[in-house]
């Protein structure tokens, strides 16, 4: 949930009490939304301030949270809600901000690409303007700078390069005393986000290599290649950061443990989800997880997630077991799910499914 | 009840499937702005009554204060919670208006509810012995049950469970029929008995002590409006329900035909058990759009102010398929209601001579 805890026991006590919300302080948001809506208490609301074109199809939206927002630390990311069509989309992003900008004036920075056929990459692009207000939830994430310093690569791909912006703006202003590379891969010129920035910060923070590598510019696919991290120096010695397509990202993987980059040296983090795959009716099923129980089963076929449940050992709360009662909804956290009533494919984020009638479609992920 | 082939309860399945479904294509801003409207509405009354009731010593603000929290809860319980329960709103994916978590202003728990409501009621709906809905254990209205002496006072049980409705409807889950029939013990009901207790307190708590202690001068007038408040709800929502299958015409089901029962077979239990009234925009909202019953139980799960948009196409299946469609005005309706709960008093044969009919066989 986007939504932070109140503080005062006694008081969470007494409006649970009155409310019969478990969450009291969301009780008054439908009217409070109407008087001001950065007044909402379900997640942080954020104003969008100002949209940045960055390239064609990249956007920056620089937002100001509401002042209980709780701040974040270079690389990390949030969950964003926006309401679609009257459907809550959860979606999460990096922070391409520098946390130093959120502590001086209050303001944060999510970089986002429209990715084709995306829900609400798309609506962001679309019908975002500044004074829309969307929410926010608290930071996560475990793709940290090293701390004390450690020489670094970082190597980035696309729109990848979100999670580092803020990185490499929070190292320059704190005068990161170590070699930082930056190995950026891109289609061609018109595709380099932040383009201006990183040729900044490489000219004041010295400790700085910039590479910009267009892929497309060729003939033949400029990927990354072997020599590339070569002409890193003391490449065993870096704490090395990934963030790009999947396929740069595996190659990466592979190109440094031939190098004898140690597991333990390599994070990386998700970036985008996997492209809607066409698969056939029958291609469906893949990897459950149950999170709240920690079962984990694989699935075949048309199996729905009750079944799967149950074939595993847990007894979720289930009714009519034909999608009329919903004493089977729960939460899922992330996967997609597909309706076996009207054949209805559901995003990839967190939102209400029905057990009985959704048939997982690749690994699903349920708050049960 | 009407005899349909299998053939034909495919073709009724899908002839409302398809009606299903184009609601459901629809579904969006429109159903999202519709609840909020009503939740704002609901927000300011409550308040608006709450805010009131201390300045109660005034007759007339005691009536606003009552009504305008009386109302509240009207609607906080019949075209809110009740509706949320079902899942009518799970597609916003607000985790406020999720049916599985939602809390609601009555004795009754949110997951007692959906256990004997949403489960129980809406699958076995009007199944003698199995839809225990149906006369909630209290009321014989139906000849499946045998006429007892104790029935012949049913009159004043049902105005005493009008009058305490919500603790009836909390109690309900207990199955007292059961355990004084000795099927379950004590003992199994000790859980659910601790859920009531806690939410009956939290309910009583906050309308009987909280809020009078609040405005201690004025006590006793803040309690008389929150009991008067509760009481409007209680009788509202008790003979709205009571219009919904109780009804000169509709119909109850035995077991055995509904074993093993179709879609098509359900959907038409639905359409023959259950009852509508007509009026206006507002009776309709504050029924929580009950007063569309048979909408309501062929789509339990679809946005309740969908169903005064759908009526006539599900009129036009049930023309279509020589089913009747049982409607009437809210006063005609709820006349044919007294009548039943009376006519049932009466042994069967006092009862057929008063119909002018032969009394039917004892079962």
């Amino acid at each position: 949930m986007l939504a932070r805890e109140t503080q005062n026991k006694a008081m969470h006590w007494l409006g649970r009490q009155l409310s019969n919300h478990e969450n009291p302080t969301t009780w008054l948001d439908p009217l409070i939304a109407r008087i001001n809506p950065m007044w909402v208490q379900a997640y942080t609301p954020a104003r969008v301030e100002q949209v940045v074109q960055e390239t064609a199809d990249t956007r920056t939206f620089v937002l100001r949270p509401a002042r209980r927002w709780g701040g974040f630390r270079a690389g990390q990311h949030v969950n964003i809600c926006t309401e679609i069509d009257g459907i809550r989309r959860n979606r999460t992003f990096s922070l391409s901000s520098s946390p130093l900008l959120w502590e001086t004036q209050g303001l944060v920075t999510l970089t986002i690409k429209r990715l084709p056929g995306g829900l609400v990459t798309n609506w962001l692009h679309d019908h975002v303007e500044p004074g829309t207000v969307i929410g926010l939830g608290e930071a996560f994430g475990e793709f940290l700078i090293p701390d004390p310093a450690q020489p670094v690569l970082f190597i980035a791909g696309g729109s990848g390069i979100t999670p580092i912006l803020s990185q490499l703006e929070t190292m320059a202003a704190q005068d990161y005393r170590a070699p930082v590379t930056l190995l950026y891969f891109v289609r061609s010129d018109r595709d380099v986000i932040a383009g201006e920035k990183l040729r900044a910060l490489a000219s004041r923070y010295p400790a700085l290599t910039l590479e910009i590598i267009h892929s497309d510019d060729g003939d033949v696919p400029r990927i990354l290649n072997g020599e590339d991290l070569d002409k890193v120096p003391g490449l065993r010695g870096r704490q090395v950061y990934l963030c790009g397509p999947g396929g740069l990202m595996d190659l990466a993987g592979d190109l440094l443990h031939q190098r004898g980059v140690s597991e333990d040296r390599i994070h990386s983090t998700f970036f985008a989800p996997p492209a809607p795959a066409q698969l056939q009716d029958t291609e469906v099923g893949g990897q459950v997880t149950f999170a709240r129980s920690d079962v984990r089963v694989g699935s075949e076929g048309d199996a729905n997630l009750l079944e799967i449940a149950e074939a595993a050992g847990l007894t979720p709360q289930y009714g009519c077991r034909m999608g009329i009662c919903h004493q089977c909804s729960c939460r899922k956290t992330s996967g997609t799910v597909i309706n076996r009533l009207t054949g209805e494919v559901s995003g990839p984020g967190e939102e209400n499914v029905q057990l009985c009638i959704s048939v997982p479609r690749g690994p699903v992920s349920i708050d049960v | 009840m009407k005899k349909l082939n299998e053939t034909q309860l495919q073709e009724l399945e899908q002839d409302l499937n398809a009606i299903r479904d184009e609601v459901l294509a629809d579904l969006g801003e429109r159903d999202a702005q519709y609840i909020r409207r009503i939740i704002r509405l609901h927000r300011t009354l409550e308040i608006g009554g709450r805010v009131l009731m201390p300045f109660g010593f005034i007759p007339p603000l005691f009536v606003a204060a009552t009504a305008s929290l009386g109302i509240a809860k009207i609607l906080e319980n019949m075209e809110i919670g009740h509706n949320v329960m079902h899942g009518q709103y799970d597609w916003m994916n607000d985790p406020d208006l999720h049916s599985q978590t939602y809390e609601w202003d009555t004795v009754c728990t949110g997951d007692s509810w959906r256990r004997t409501h949403n489960y129980e009621h809406h699958t076995y709906t009007n199944v003698i012995g199995k839809d225990r809905d149906y006369g909630y254990a209290v009321l014989r209205l139906s000849d499946e049950e045998q006429w007892k002496p104790r029935h012949s006072l049913q009159f004043i049980n049902y105005i005493l469970l009008s009058v305490l409705f919500q603790w009836g409807v909390g109690l309900h889950e207990l199955e007292s029929e059961k355990l004084h029939r000795r099927e379950i013990r004590w003992r199994d009901k000790l859980p659910f008995l601790k859920e009531f207790a806690r939410k009956g307190g939290r309910q009583a708590f906050k309308d009987y002590i909280f809020f009078p202690l609040l405005t201690l001068p004025v006590a006793p007038i803040v309690l008389a409006g929150n009991v008067g408040a509760n009481l409007i709800r209680n009788l509202w929502s008790s003979t709205v329900i009571f219009c919904g299958h109780f009804t000169q015409d509709a119909e109850t089901f035995s077991e055995e035909e509904c074993e093993g029962e179709s879609k098509g077979h359900w959907y038409l239990r639905q359409l023959t058990g259950s009852s509508n009234f007509t009026g206006g925009r507002w009776l309709h909202i504050l029924s929580g759009h009950l007063s569309y019953q048979i909408e309501h139980h062929v789509f339990p799960d679809l946005p309740a102010h969908r169903y005064p948009e759908i009526s006539e196409k599900v009129q036009a299946v049930c023309r279509k398929h020589g089913i009747h469609y049982n409607t009437g005005s809210f006063a005609k309706q709820y006349g044919t209601v007294l009548n039943r709960i009376f006519r049932y008093s009466l042994p069967d044969g006092i009862r057929a001579r008063l119909e002018g009919g032969e009394a039917p066989q004892a079962i």
